[in-house]
């Protein structure tokens, strides 16, 4: 994919989140709603967050971006939209690339099934087959030092070993365009020193970053453009000294 | 048509990890035991036992032999709609962590709960029919012969009902205490401890329950080795409706489940 192609378009984006409280979503209060003519409606209709709003950028293929701005500015959801976990409720948006969420919590297997099949479900759900598992499986357990852990049950590992094994799966592949939120999880202080290097190898591997983080040191390591946010808007785009400035000077 | 598409798509995609992580479930369940998997039929069996005792001494039944095939087919196949549709309206807040945070479409985790409930019932119906042989030994042969159709029918029942019910549980927070009670309801409605003509005038209301005909289906081919095209056909028909809308309309509702689980 040449450097000037498009990774992102994204003209307009409006993303409305719905806030649904446990009032208005039972079959009873639905019932009592219909029988009482909707008079309970005015009182327990929802109401909607404005996530996004008029989101307009395009993000090239190579481009390292920071996200920058306050907690709830819209970052984390950013990076969501862009990756296909949330959809925009209005506006243009194409990816012309798969777009990897580094922000997942959680295996995609149940917490009583064991590190390996974790592992193994993982490798079919990126990889469709499982032809070179075997050497997958060895580099993921020689890294995330679980041994023989891999065979138990998740449920029984310590936040510290779920962690190492989530972080060791999650930066094992080549990605063309990586969400990467600061917030992810890598373990206890030992593991953290390799886990940074690891990162940032995974990091430089990826075609095109997009990366949310509150750290102007990380920002200025690996991105080279800003992108500041505030109330779910973009209100600040250009290079990452000049994004950091502007934050800075504007926001805090 | 291309919303729907679009899911079965990355459902083709994603078989081997969806059909893999259901396995590992199944095999995960009976993994400290010795009898592993054999227990959901000798369970199944056992069940089938004491309530063919029981009910064919209430219902002073004539032919025993006969009685038991016919109950002993109906309770392993409505074990298994029961399953899948009692597991139904959790399953998306069960996943509600992968959900907000990775971008797996959501029909995998559909599929992969299909995928175990049919694990299930292929390894206690097998030991069941194994075991029924004794009554009626011409069963598998039914099975081969007039029963495909009809299985095909429930292994796509036991897809598309519990997705809608699925998608109706992430909007509806109380519907998973409902469904335990409208399934027992259903339970003793269908002519599954005794014949539908004990039903007398009230035989219509087995006509109209959808998940009584899924099972009447298997339960009619095994038994007499006949496949009814006049119900198996339409049936097809309705459950290739079903699916296809089940995914069209959670392919709709996809943009809102983040929120709602």
């Amino acid at each position: 994919m040449s450097e000037k192609n498009p990774v992102l378009e994204l003209r307009d984006i409006w993303l409305r989140i719905p806030v649904n409280t446990r009032e208005v979503r039972t079959l009873k209060k639905t019932l009592m709603r219909s029988v009482t003519g909707g008079s309970l409606r005015k009182t327990t209709s929802g109401t909607e967050i404005e996530a996004l709003r008029g989101i307009t950028c395009t993000i090239r293929h190579g481009e390292r971006v920071a996200l920058i701005g306050h907690n709830g500015a819209g970052k984390s959801t950013f990076l969501r939209l862009i990756s296909g976990i949330y959809l925009a409720t209005s506006g243009f948006f194409r990816a012309s690339c798969p777009v990897f969420p580094m922000i997942q919590k959680s295996f995609i297997t149940s917490p009583e099934l064991s590190g390996l099949q974790a592992v193994k479900g993982h490798y079919l759900l990126t990889h469709g087959n499982l032809r070179g598992f075997s050497e997958y499986l060895h580099d993921i357990v020689e890294f995330s030092e679980l041994g023989d852990f891999i065979h138990l049950p998740i449920k029984g590992y310590s936040e510290g070993m779920s962690a190492r094994l989530l972080f060791t799966l999650l930066t094992s592949g080549n990605h063309d365009c990586l969400a990467l939120d600061e917030g992810f999880g890598a373990g206890d202080a030992r593991f953290f020193e390799r886990a940074q290097r690891r990162l940032e190898e995974f990091i430089e591997t990826a075609g095109t970053l997009i990366l949310a983080s509150h750290s102007d040191g990380l920002l200025r390591q690996f991105c080279h453009r800003g992108l500041v946010f505030s109330q779910g808007q973009i209100i600040f785009d250009g290079p990452i000294e000049e994004s950091l400035s502007y934050y800075h000077g504007h926001c805090c | 048509m291309d919303t729907a598409a679009k899911a079965l798509r990355f459902a083709w995609s994603s078989r081997q990890a969806w059909w893999f992580t259901a396995t590992a479930r199944t095999r995960d369940r009976f993994a400290r035991t010795t009898l592993g998997s054999f227990w959901l039929g000798i369970s199944n069996l056992l069940s089938i036992s004491v309530l063919a005792v029981v009910y064919g001494t209430v219902f002073k039944v004539q032919d025993f032999n006969s009685y038991v095939v016919y109950l002993g087919t109906g309770l392993v196949i409505w074990n298994t709609i029961a399953g899948a549709v009692q597991s139904a309206p959790n399953l998306l807040r069960s996943n509600a962590g992968n959900l907000k945070n990775t971008n797996i479409h959501p029909i995998f985790y559909s599929l992969e709960e299909w995928a175990f409930q049919a694990q299930t019932f292929f390894q206690s119906f097998g030991l069941v029919l194994l075991a029924l042989m004794v009554f009626q030994p011409t069963l598998p042969l039914h099975l081969i012969s007039a029963g495909l159709l009809p299985l095909i029918n429930l292994l796509l029942f036991i897809y598309w009902f519990p997705l809608l019910l699925c998608l109706l549980g992430a909007h509806f927070e109380d519907l998973y205490q409902l469904v335990p009670v409208a399934l027992q309801v259903m339970f003793l409605l269908s002519p599954i401890l005794y014949k539908k003509e004990a039903l007398g005038t009230l035989g219509w209301t087995a006509d109209i329950n959808p998940l009584y005909r899924v099972l009447s289906n298997i339960r009619h081919a095994l038994i007499e080795g006949q496949l009814k095209l006049d119900h198996a056909l339409p049936l097809l028909l309705l459950n290739i409706i079903g699916t296809w809308f089940s995914v069209w309309l959670l392919e709709r509702q996809r943009r809102y489940l983040p929120f709602l689980v």
